[in-house]
This record gives C-alpha cells, structure tokens and sequence, in this order.
C-alpha cells in the first residue's frame, strides 16, 4: 500500500477531510460506494447475501463487531489516545500543587498499583492492569516527580523480571493473557539502575522522619532538610508510610533476583529479603487507618472495596487507553482485586515462594515428589508455581545440577558406581530422562492442566517400558552371562524397569485423586472410581514392595551401615512403612468401594440410571487414557461388575476394612517415628488420610 | 452519453456476455468482492479491508482489516492503524463507505444509476 495521500483533485463527491490521510494507490480514489450498497440491499431477497467463493458462514461468525464493547477494544471513550489523555492532564505531574495531597495522591498511585499487580498475578493482562497507569506508560515524563518516578520504575523492572520468569517456565498457556506485552513499555533504559534511585529516594525519605521527629522532640538536627510535605502533623505518618511502601518493593525485587540464580544459589538470601517483604507489608497495612483519617472528607462506597488504603480513586489511571494494545480478540471486563485482598495475595505469595526457598534440594526423587505434591496442596499461584518449576528443572538437569540420569539412578536404588554408565547415551535411557523432566514441569502447573498432561502422559512411560523391555530383552535375552559389565547392565535394566512401573502406576494414582480435588466424578461414579484406584493402588503396592526389597539387596551389597544385624533382619522380615501406608489406602478404597457398591444394590435411590450415558459408558469416558495404557492389566467394566454386583451389606458386616485401614495406619504413624531412613520412612508422606479414615468409620 | 454507459456496461460485462443483469445493483456489487474497501463509523474510526460480505440490512463484512483512528479529538492530527483481521461493521454504525477504483470506474460504475 503507497504512503501517498488521495489525489485530492480526483474527489467528485467531496470526500470528508480525514479520508485524505489514508492512502489509496498511485492510481486510483476513493469512490463513493453507498448509494450502490443501498441499492443492492433493496435487491436483496430476505436472507440473501453478497458474498464470494472463500466465504464461509461459520468461520465469518468469529469475525469482530465493531461498536459492540466486548468485541471491539477500539471504541473511543473519553480520550482518543494517552497523548490526547495526558495533554488534557489526565496524569498530572506534579499531582497537586499542595505538596500534603500530592504525597496523599503518590501513595494512592502506589496502592493501586500493587491491586492492579495482584490482579495481573491472577491471570489478566497487563494492559489491563498495571499498565493502565498512564504515569508508566510514559515514564520518562516523571522524571522531575522523584518518589513516582523511582516507584514506576521498579513496578517496570518488576514486572519485567516476573514475565521473564513465567515465560522461561512456559506454565502461562493455561493463563491466557499473563505474558502477552503487545508492545507495552516493559524494557526501559537504566532500569538496571533502579534499586539505586529507589535506594536515594528512601534515604532522603528517610532523613525527613528523623528530621520531624527530632522536631517533635525539640532537638534541632545540623541538616537543613525540606520536609516531605508541607502539614507538620502528617509527616511522620506520611513519612512511615511511604517507607515501608518503598522497602516493600526494594525487598520484592530483591526476592526475584535472588531466586533468579542458578542452582538455588540466592535460596537463603531470598528468605530474608521474604521475611522482610512480609514485614513491610504489616507496615503498609497499619498505615491504612494514618491515611484514612488524615483528610475531613470521607470517601464514599464500602471502603474494603477500595483498591486504595486511603480510600480515595487514584489519579492517572485509565484501563480503556491500552485496550487497543490488547490483542484485537475480547478485552475481559476484569475487577482490579481491592487493595486488601492485594495485600492478602501478595503475603500468599511470599508465604508460598518461602516454602520453596526452604526447600532442601533432596537428591532423591521419591522426596521431591512428596514434596511437590504437598506444595500444590496450598493452591499457590503461577507466578510460585514457576519459580518451583525453574528451581527443580534448569539447563536439563535437576535443581541445574543433577543430571537426570543419575536421578533415577539413584531412585531405582541402583548403586553410586552405576550412575556414569555409558548405558544411559542410550536413546531409551535418554528418553527416560526426558520422561522425569517433564514429569516434574507437569506437577508443577494448576491442578486442571496437570490431570490432562498426566493422563496423556500415561502413554509415554507405558511405551517406554515396553521399550526398554525390548531392548532388555534382545540383550540379554539368555541370562548367561558371566562379564561384570554386562552383569552391571542388567541390573541397570531390571531396576529401571521395575521402576518406570512403579513410576507409572503412581502417576495414574496422581491422576485419580486429582479428578476428586478438581470435582470431576458425580458422587453416582464413586463407586467405580474407589474400584479403580484400589486396582491401581494393588499394583502399586506390589511395585514398591519388590522395589523395596530390590533397595535392600543393594544396600546389603553395599555393606551394613548399622551395626545390629539382629535389628536388621527383623526389619527385613517387616513389611516396610511405604508399603503399610499403601496397604491403608487400599483398605480404604476397597472398603468404600463395597459400601458405595452395597448401598446401590440394597437401596434403590442410589442407584437410579442417567438419562444420558450408560454406567458403561461412563466407566470408558472416565478410564480411558488408563485403558488404554493398560494402567493395570486386565482390568475392565466387566470385571468392575463382577467385584460389585454381589456387594451386600450382610455379607460386607464381615469384612473390617476400615478397621483394618486404621490398625495399619496406626502402625505406620508408630514406624515413621522410628526409622529414619527417607526410603523407608514415608515414601508417600505425612499426609496420613487420618480424617479419611474417621469418616469412614462414622459412616460405619 | 449513452455510448460512455454502453462502454462501461460492456466493459464490465459478465462472462456469459448478458448485458441486462450487469445493470443490476446486486451484481454491480458482486463486482466489488474482493476489492478494498473504506468504511468509516459513527465515532471517527476508519476501517480499510478486502469487502467479503453484504446482507440485506447493509452489514458489511472485511477481511485483513486495518483500523484507523485519529490520536486527537481535534483534526488534523496524526492517525495511528492497527490490524484486526476479519471484522463486522453493522449498518447502524456506518457513516460512509468508499471502494477504491480508478478514475473511469468511479464515474461509470459507482453512480447509482439504478436502472
């Protein structure tokens, strides 16, 4: 399309004085089509459209419409663009004249922005929210207002580093519009500096508390400094607050950069500057009641509403300014969270990104897991749940440092030497890795996208087995060998593979029990869930006792670190804990599985059928993605009849599984106490159902 | 006179060379398929896209469309564009709407000589 504008000799008609700046060609004008369209209309018949051979009426039913406010983000409202905004003093600098309301109107801005971060946080977009600041939008003219301008620009090099984080960990595709920037101006010059200018403003800030208060006392301080604002009465509240407001964000950002390093390198720096945030925030929340009482008026409306401590609008603020640079698909009518709940996410935030910090590095995976999944338990947001996920998984190794083959390694207890084995260039072995890596990114993300990964991903490691039992198989298809690396091999192969089993069947628990945690199954389904899971915990068991006994083989290879052999065997002899607890879980599950089962059969209620779907058909639609990974063998609907159908509460009277369930739990609690050993002690964590089991005992 | 829409009849005349349904204003617009179109609104904006379909009410459908707003209330004033794709200008928005063509098309094709 030419730059030139219309020849406006050309115009026969008088074409309006703005169709001048849109170009047409070299050659031709803009004509008047109206009066033809018209006409074409009245020729139309009802329903007859004017149309070519591309069109097609379902892919023309997603096309904008123009004026409608949830479709078009482009509808002129007040102002016609931030210039035309800021021309008309939409965002005046300084705010006020009076120096008392600019420092009232500077930390309105400054709330403000921290909801508008929070809701950003929560999954809108950042046009929406932190940059419907026009002062951020055009930083640069800030520049004379100190406090503004050093606060703008670390909530610029803030959300910078936070969209650097979400983007790397890849969880954001199951939240929309978090990473989308569409051009906002997130990359600034001198932001690397910030911290620095931040660090000066707080100082000076600084020095006007010490200044009013040693006027307060009496005592006369050798500076001469100008105070913050001009009422001597408010400024040490005024000063307080925009202190721990400062220091919030110097510690935040500090927060991100230390989690930043590599192989949790900044973990340890990153809690203090946590425990500070935290205490800022507290800080920050006491200010409210200073700033809501310094002013005659009140504002108006349920002052929890507000997004501001004051309870005053902010000035400088308008969301519909960027709607244009928001992707021309529907702007969301969105809620900037009130400025309480902000503070509440952000004390969540740092509560969840403490957890992480803490954490210990465990080599083994069993202990990571555990540790993975009781984190998620919390519900902790994306941007947490990206910072564990860039924790554990860096550059492709574990925590940036172990390489993943030597992980499973380790959680296959084969012995230290195997760990550098040439084997693992081997394509499958490599894959493996890959298996566990992603593995970990996927129990990293929200409790609905995790289900669908883990249930696709139920495939890959069935096929995986399969291959490395190929694979085992066409080597050492004899078990003749005598050579010692062939011997170390083979092993390697046994103890992956039964392994990846266990492996398996635990990633296909994870996916049961999410589908109760996300409301997935109707309570007529229980029934079949609860068989499924004690089939799938069966198998379960099974695995982690033969890779329990498989660990003590090498660790009596290894040599006996204890001295008190008698102990020893009598361990041996012991189921382990890890396999009790799972035993507990299969008496739970077996046990409501039949009450559910008798109470359908005895009770006519309970069992009335669906209009829509057969229980057949719910029992494929619910277990497919484990059918067809074979997750476990053999197990089908017929069978899942067979166990149930003959369920009565006469004949269930003489079974005590819930009894049991407690007894071993019991007995478990007692042996975690007792043996220190992380494979032993608690593969699957502290988190003993106990409620689970109480209920099912009241029902009893 | 009668030569020059004779001239301009036959010069946009259909393939199956019939000359009384080239009057008519439903194909003459069939004819403006595919060909940029210019439809300002109601609230200033300008939008410039392939013209992909008409109804019956005058709702216009464009394709690759680009949108052009003014950055100031007052004119002039520079224009800023931005690209929307596939969009629908319902009619009662519509304030004008212009196809671009050259000089000689202007004067035959778009004068509503409804015959």
């Amino acid at each position: 399309m030419a730059d030139k504008p219309v020849y406006e000799e050309a115009s026969i008609d008088g074409q309006p004085p703005k169709l001048a700046s849109i170009p047409a060609s070299d050659t031709t004008v803009w004509a008047d089509a109206s009066p033809l369209l018209q006409a074409a209309c009245a020729g139309l018949r009802d329903g007859e459209l004017i149309h070519g051979d591309n069109f097609n009426l379902f892919a023309a039913m997603s096309a904008l419409e123009i004026m409608d406010p949830k479709m078009d983000s482009g509808i002129v409202c007040t102002y016609y663009s931030i210039d035309e905004a800021i021309e008309n003093g939409a965002a005046p600098i300084p705010i006020s004249l009076d120096s008392t309301i600019d420092v009232r109107c500077t930390i309105d801005i400054m709330d403000h922005l921290l909801a508008c971060e929070a809701a950003w946080h929560k999954g809108h977009s950042l046009a929406q929210t932190v940059f419907s600041c026009i002062y951020l939008l055009r930083l640069d003219r800030t520049a004379p207002h100190a406090l503004l301008h050093s606060y703008c620009r670390i909530i610029r090099a803030t959300c910078k580093a936070v969209v650097s984080v979400v983007s790397d960990a890849r969880t954001h595709e199951e939240e929309d519009l978090f990473t989308m920037t569409y051009g906002l101006p997130l990359n600034g010059d001198g932001d690397d500096k910030c911290l620095s200018i931040l660090n000066a403003v707080e100082e000076t800030i600084s020095r006007q508390l010490r200044a009013c208060k040693a006027t307060s006392s009496k005592r006369r301080l050798p500076e001469d400094l100008e105070p913050l604002q001009s009422n001597s009465n408010l400024e040490e509240g005024f000063c307080k607050a925009l202190l721990c407001r400062l220091r919030f964000r110097k510690h935040f950002f500090h927060v991100l950069s230390c989690m930043k390093r590599p192989q949790g390198r900044g973990l340890e720096s990153a809690r203090k500057h946590i425990a500070s945030c935290l205490t800022e925030l507290e800080s920050i929340l006491e200010s409210a009641d200073f700033l809501r009482s310094c002013f005659d008026e009140s504002c108006e409306g349920d002052i929890d509403d507000k997004t501001t401590a004051s309870g005053f609008e902010p000035i400088g603020f308008d969301a519909m300014l960027n709607s244009r640079l928001s992707a021309p698909t529907p702007p969301r009518a969105i809620k900037i969270l009130s400025w309480k709940k902000a503070v509440e996410y952000f004390v969540k935030l740092l509560h969840d990104l403490d957890v992480i910090c803490s954490y210990s590095l465990d080599p083994h995976l069993e202990s990571l897991l555990r540790f993975v999944v009781q984190f998620q338990k919390s519900q902790p947001d994306l941007v947490a749940r990206s910072h564990l996920q860039l924790l554990l998984v860096q550059d492709g190794k574990l925590y940036g440092r172990d390489p993943f083959f030597a992980v499973i390694n380790k959680a296959a207890a084969l012995p230290e030497a195997t760990k550098n084995h040439d084997i693992q260039k081997n394509e499958s072995f490599l894959q493996l890795g890959m298996l566990v890596m992603n593995l970990l990114k996927i129990l990293c993300t929200n409790a609905a996208w995790q289900r669908r990964k883990l249930g696709k991903f139920l495939q890959d490691w069935r096929v995986i087995y399969v291959q490395l039992e190929l694979a085992f198989r066409n080597e050492y298809g004899e078990v003749s060998s005598s050579s010692n690396d062939e011997n170390t091999c083979m092993k390697i192969f046994q103890h992956i593979l039964l392994w990846v089993e266990e492996q398996t069947y635990w990633i296909a628990f994870r996916f049961l029990i999410l589908g109760f945690e996300l409301e997935l199954y109707s309570t007529g389904e229980y029934c079949m869930v609860y068989w499924y899971l004690y089939a799938v915990l069966i198998k379960l068991t099974e695995k982690t006792h033969l890779m329990m006994a498989v660990s003590h083989d090498t660790a009596k290879r290894k040599g006996k670190k204890k001295k008190d052999s008698s102990k020893d065997l009598a361990r041996e002899s012991r189921i382990p804990p890890a396999v009790l607890f799972l035993q507990c879980y299969i008496c739970l599950a077996e046990g409501l599985t039949m009450m559910l089962a008798a109470l359908r059969n005895e009770i006519p209620v309970f069992h009335s059928p669906s209009p829509f779907n057969t229980e057949h058909e719910k029992f494929v639609q619910h277990f497919e993605l484990l059918q067809r990974a074979c997750i476990p063998d053999h197990v089908s609907y017929p069978s899942y009849k067979e166990s149930t159908t003959h369920a009565r509460f006469s004949t269930l009277a003489m079974y005590n599984y819930f009894k049991d369930a407690q007894r071993i739990a019991k007995e478990v609690k007692s042996s975690f106490s007792n043996d220190p050993e992380s494979r032993l002690g608690g593969r699957w964590g502290r988190n003993v159902p106990f409620g689970w089991i109480h209920f099912s005992s009241y029902l009893k | 006179m009668e030569q020059e829409v004779g001239e301009s009849l036959i010069q946009l005349g259909n393939s199956d060379g019939s000359n009384s349904s080239s009057s008519d204003p439903v194909t003459r617009v069939r004819k403006l398929l595919f060909r940029r179109m210019l439809v300002g609104i109601k609230d200033g904006r300008f939008f410039l896209g392939t013209f992909h379909c008409l109804d019956k009410q005058g709702n216009i459908i464009l394709q690759d469309t680009i949108e052009y707003r003014s950055t100031r209330r007052s004119s002039p004033s520079p224009m800023e564009q931005r690209c929307l794709g596939l969009v629908l200008i319902p009619s009662s928005c519509q304030n004008s709407c212009h196809v671009d063509c050259s000089v000689e098309e202007q004067l035959s094709l778009l004068k509503a000589k409804m015959i």
